[in-house]
């Protein structure tokens, strides 16, 4: 059990050192420089001289690999290395962030799977009735619609036709509804159908028919059918984990929500690579144990897998 | 030995729009065993499977009147109360009868809350012990997929009899098994049957097995019964064609 | 029987519909410079916002140029980059994996490792950190969202790939002195077209929202070139004045997309029941 769980963190290690490398590979290959960049925002004129001490004073100068080295030290350091825009720690910003995403990001997730489940599991229990058809034609839209769409149909009915929430999210109850609601719906889309489709495969199984035929009340069946789906339903979730966090830097720098994803969108046009770097690793950490952890829950709700 | 528990008149059954069977009538006597014997896709367990109440099976025509009333036309909730308690059913699939990942005892707990009795330990060790499953304290805490097939079969043979129904349906329920099990959970149905009086209806492909313990027998090809009666006088003086076939392939020992 | 014959005539009824919507999408753009008669880029300072009319039937944006032709045109860029996109991504990913399928080993090893690790991380995150990085424009965007969309196709096909290989006719080709390529251009590409096709066809939605959602970011294409993302980024910031230069490129978009995914839905129940 416990060389599985360091054979596994590991492997999880090995491919965010191989993501990381490639990250930084791309940036330095990319063009744009972080130095002409850093100067410009401070008014700076830029000559040959000054724009050589500025890269000179951020490490730009150095070889590749030794700039790919010191910023793996800066990450086993906890530190993530210094902000090219301001000088700044990138730790703590990225904390900051990390905070604010995964406040709008943990109530979407909630919200949508709460609503999916209520609607996903109701619609395959009664299979083609109406509430059934209103479910799939509500999640086959939802799923069609791109969340930035969403956000720009959300605020010109709320804010400007009716005036109830503000356009811009300043990370209180109110500012939250929207930038939820922009990620929950897609997501919706998603989860009810399947869901639904992982209810109905239950449903079709021996063991529903067995029961029936014994005479076992409804919502006995019901149960069992939920509690067997319970497991399918996580890696589903853990599947979504990419696309809500896709979706929620879009959703940040619409919103103006001070997340890890605005933040980054911020870094990105400032080419503050150690910024992006941590953005990288944090992200791709995130989605890497989400979905970790989801495979063994799966073994914890269905033993029959660690029997194959 | 006489009185009609079931009656099937001229029933016509389709299954997912495509016609099994067609006109056919049976009846069942209280008390006895009727072996429905037929090969593969003859329509046998789709029989079984309208009696027991299967949604996926249309009863296009005809009528099935258990204790005089016609379960056909009856409704949803009405049906409901027949299954289990009145109607059982055992399928083919030993994994089948029960929800693989929860314990025995919980779903036992189920089944018999559904129908308003209590669970008690000892009345189910009774019918285990016939059952040959010893252990049943283990057996109550472990998961069908845990267990092999044969005490799944008889787990589920179990659950059928607590319910102490009038009439059970058991489609090829040993098919699934190895032929020494196969023997053993036939010997003790066979056993329960006798002491509770239950009818039994057991659909099998297996002329052989019906021969050791059927009262009756009724052979089913193509969706229509060719031959019905004492299982003697079938097994002896086979009148139909595809009897006599079946009988010539009996390997003999 | 009876009745999976009707839902096999109704799937077939609802594949011949939607195929023709998704063409006359596709057309429409297409003859964007027939249909529409003013020019997309013509910007006119005396009819600024104005409302829809007849001269305008979607109304005109900030700069006074008409929205119709806008909507068509950006349809165009829309559309063609995601066919593009989807078709390279095709092509990669199933020649990478007819080849990791077929000959397997070493690098079969080597690039479904590559496959897993671009599969552990998120489509959309990685397209905006790379079309931030690369600079704007279509190219760009395309990129982006290509480094991670190869992946999928060469699974499948890999997978289809394998199975084939074992059959009886390749192997029977096999002794029958055919070369590897050969094989995999004659038996195995054929067989696994269908498959990995219907995949191409339910990414167009996705690469679609994709795309747009660059676009709007300012990641994708650069102004003024017509784009529905951009075109209802830029609106936004006077939607209160004039909505319509949102609504109706956010119509299209929702209508398009709709029509792809629904496309694509059908036809995979049209695999299914065939």
């Amino acid at each position: 059990m416990i060389r599985n769980i360091l054979k596994k963190i590991a492997e999880i290690v090995l491919i965010l050192v191989i993501l990381s490398f490639f990250v930084f590979l791309l940036l330095y290959i990319a063009p744009g420089d972080p130095a002409e960049k850093r100067l410009t925002s401070q008014g700076v004129a830029i000559t040959k001289q000054v724009l050589d001490a500025e890269r000179e004073r951020l490490g730009l100068l150095k070889p590749f690999l030794v700039r790919y080295g010191e910023w793996l030290l800066s990450v086993i350091r906890g530190d993530f290395g210094i902000s090219f825009k301001d000088d700044m720690p990138v730790a703590p910003k990225l904390y900051k962030g990390l905070l604010n995403t995964f406040f709008l990001a943990f109530t979407s997730l909630s919200v949508s799977l709460i609503v999916s489940f209520i609607l996903g599991v109701s619609s395959a229990l009664r299979k083609d009735s109406m509430l059934d058809h209103a479910v799939r034609i509500y999640s086959f839209i939802a799923n069609s619609l791109p969340n930035f769409l969403i956000s720009v149909l959300l605020m010109y009915f709320f804010c400007i036709k009716l005036n109830i929430f503000p356009v811009i999210a300043s990370g209180n109850i109110q500012g939250l509804v929207m930038p939820v609601l922009c990620l929950s719906i897609p997501m919706t889309g998603r989860f009810i159908r399947q869901i639904r489709t992982e209810v109905l495969n239950q449903m079709n199984e021996d063991y529903v028919m067995g029961m029936k035929c014994r005479g076992v009340k409804k919502h006995y069946i019901a149960l069992n059918i939920i509690r067997n789906s319970l497991g399918h339903i996580f890696t589903i979730v853990a599947i979504q984990i990419g696309t809500l966090m896709g979706g929620s830097v879009v959703i940040e720098a619409i919103f103006r929500w001070p997340g890890i994803g605005k933040l980054v969108m911020d870094s990105i046009s400032a080419r503050d690579y150690p910024v992006i770097m941590g953005f990288v690793l944090i992200m791709g950490t995130i989605y890497i144990v989400v979905n970790t952890l989801s495979d063994m829950l799966d073994k914890v709700l269905d033993p029959r897998i660690e029997k194959d | 030995m006489s009185e009609t528990i079931l009656k099937i008149q001229d029933i016509s059954l389709a299954y997912e729009e495509c016609p099994v069977v067609t006109n056919l009538s049976l009846d069942v006597k209280r008390g006895e065993l009727l072996c429905i014997v037929g090969e593969s896709g003859s329509g046998k367990s789709t029989l079984l499977r309208a009696v027991c109440g299967d949604e996926l099976v249309k009863v296009t025509a005809g009528s099935i009147i258990y204790e005089a009333c016609d379960i056909v036309g009856m409704k949803e909730a009405e049906r409901q109360k027949l299954k289990g308690t009145r109607i059982g059913y055992i399928q083919q699939n030993p994994y089948g009868a029960f929800n693989p990942l929860r314990t025995i005892e919980a779903q036992f707990r189920e089944t018999l809350k559904s129908h308003g009795k209590t669970f008690r330990r000892t009345d189910l060790r009774e019918i285990f012990g016939i059952l040959e499953l010893n252990n049943s304290d283990e057996i109550l805490k472990s998961r069908p997929y845990e267990l092999s097939g044969g005490m799944n079969q008889r787990i589920a043979i179990a659950a059928s009899f607590i319910l102490r129904p009038e009439l059970l349906l058991c489609d090829e329920i040993t098919s699934a098994l190895d032929v020494t099990t196969a023997a053993a959970v036939m010997e003790e149905l066979f056993k329960l049957k006798s002491e509770n009086g239950t009818t039994i209806v057991l659909v099998t492909h297996n002329i052989g097995q019906a021969s050791n313990i059927a009262d009756r027998i009724a052979i089913m090809y193509q969706g229509k019964i060719v031959e019905f009666g004492e299982s003697e006088k079938v097994l002896m003086h086979p009148e139909h064609e595809y009897t006599k076939k079946l009988l010539r392939d009996v390997p003999r020992l | 029987m009876k009745k999976r014959i009707s839902r096999k005539k109704v799937i077939k009824i609802k594949l011949v519909i939607m195929v023709v919507l998704a063409l006359s999408v596709v057309f429409l753009t297409l003859f964007a410079g027939v249909i529409a008669k003013n020019d997309p880029y013509q910007t006119c300072a005396t009819s600024i916002r104005t409302a829809p009319c007849v001269d305008y039937p979607f109304g005109t944006d900030n700069l006074g140029r008409c929205i119709f032709a806008r909507v068509l045109y950006g349809g165009r860029t829309t559309i063609a980059a995601t066919f593009a996109l989807v078709f390279i991504s095709f092509a990669i990913g199933t020649v990478i994996g007819m080849v990791c399928g077929y000959f397997g080993g070493i690098i079969d090893r080597i690039l479904m490792r590559l496959a897993d690790i671009t599969l552990g991380f998120p489509q959309m995150v990685v397209a905006i950190a790379v079309a931030g990085i690369l600079g704007g424009g279509i190219k760009s965007a395309m990129i982006a969202l290509g480094i991670t969309m190869w992946v999928s196709f060469a699974r499948l096909a890999r997978s289809h790939t394998f199975s084939i290989r074992s059959a009886a006719f390749v192997q029977t080709a096999r002794f029958a002195g055919k070369n590897d390529a050969y094989i995999i251009m004659v038996h195995v590409f054929p067989n696994l077209l269908a498959p990995v096709l219907t995949n191409a066809l339910t990414q167009i939605g996705t690469t679609m929202i994709g795309l747009s959602g660059l676009s709007f970011l300012g990641l994708g294409v650069i102004p003024p070139a017509a784009e529905w993302g951009s075109m209802i980024s830029e609106a936004r910031a006077y939607i209160q004045i004039a909505p319509w230069a949102v609504i109706y490129p956010s119509v299209a978009t929702i209508i398009t997309i709709i029509i792809f995914n629904y496309l694509g839905d059908v036809i995979m129940d049209y695999r299914e029941v065939r």
